[in-house]
């Protein structure tokens, strides 16, 4: 019962989630969407998981928004990468997400609540 | 412009060959008075329009989601459809019992619906954000 719980929990939680890993992925280096579905999962602990389609799908959309950008350099074979990265507006809506929503997370009222209780 | 993608330019190829076959087809049937030709021909014509319009649109929305209610292939097949039929009939090409003027009177009311789609376009972008609908921005 508490598994089941905890996966739905979780399920409904991690909707939204994708965005944020992808530009914590570009804002540590840039990066090809390989090197960003990597980050994400290492990162998140394999609790984030996504499919390369989706992540080209969500970059696209971002791209269309002028909040990222690529160049192309050379892969070790075949043809050239995308290096994603923020551009200066994704960057600055990154920091204000951050700000507003992380950072709540940073305060010692609310990492008193979150350790665990017995 | 971005909103030009190549599914839509794909879509306007289909739909340009689609409508010429279609329009030979008719003439024929029109000329020889088949009421069956100009029947069948017309029912196929409208479901591969119809299907070419959601094949190519879902194909584009996998690629990219423009958030434009339709409209964007709506004006196209308006402007492919009815440029193909004024120069068709223009440079003789149709039936001798085709009627010009039932082909304006098309376009005219075609375009009222055009319009009425367009206004509910202009509304939809309320809820978008550079042709992207805000709420499916981020996932």
């Amino acid at each position: 019962m508490l598994d089941e719980l905890l996966l739905s929990w979780e399920n409904t939680y991690k909707k939204g989630q994708l965005t944020l890993w992808i530009f914590m992925a570009l804002q540590e280096s840039r990066k090809y969407v390989d090197e960003i579905k990597s980050f994400i999962e290492e990162k998140s602990n394999g609790t984030i998981s996504c499919e390369e389609q989706s992540l080209y799908r969500s970059l696209r959309k971002f791209e269309h928004i002028d909040v990222v950008a690529y160049e192309l350099q050379e892969g070790n074979k075949g043809p050239d990468r995308k290096y994603y990265y923020m551009t200066e507006m994704g960057q600055e809506l990154f920091n204000r997400f951050v700000n507003r929503n992380i950072r709540l997370f940073y305060s010692n009222e609310i990492i008193n609540i979150l350790k665990p209780k017995k | 412009m971005k909103t030009i993608t190549p599914y839509l330019l794909w879509f306007t190829l289909t739909i340009t060959v689609l409508t010429v076959v279609f329009r030979f087809i008719l003439s024929y049937g029109i000329e020889n008075d088949s009421v069956t030709v100009i029947t069948a021909s017309a029912i196929f014509y409208g479901f591969l329009m119809f299907g070419s319009g959601w094949y190519f649109g879902w194909k584009e929305s996998d690629y990219l989601p423009i958030y434009d209610i339709g409209f964007r292939f709506h004006l196209t097949t308006y402007i492919v459809h009815n440029a193909i039929t004024l120069l068709w009939l223009g440079l003789g090409f149709g039936s001798q019992y085709e009627d010009m003027k039932i082909s304006v009177l098309i376009i005219i009311y075609w375009g009222i619906l055009l319009l009425i789609h367009f206004i509910f376009f202009l509304w939809s972008r309320k809820n978008a954000i550079k042709n992207l609908d805000k709420n499916d921005l981020f996932e």
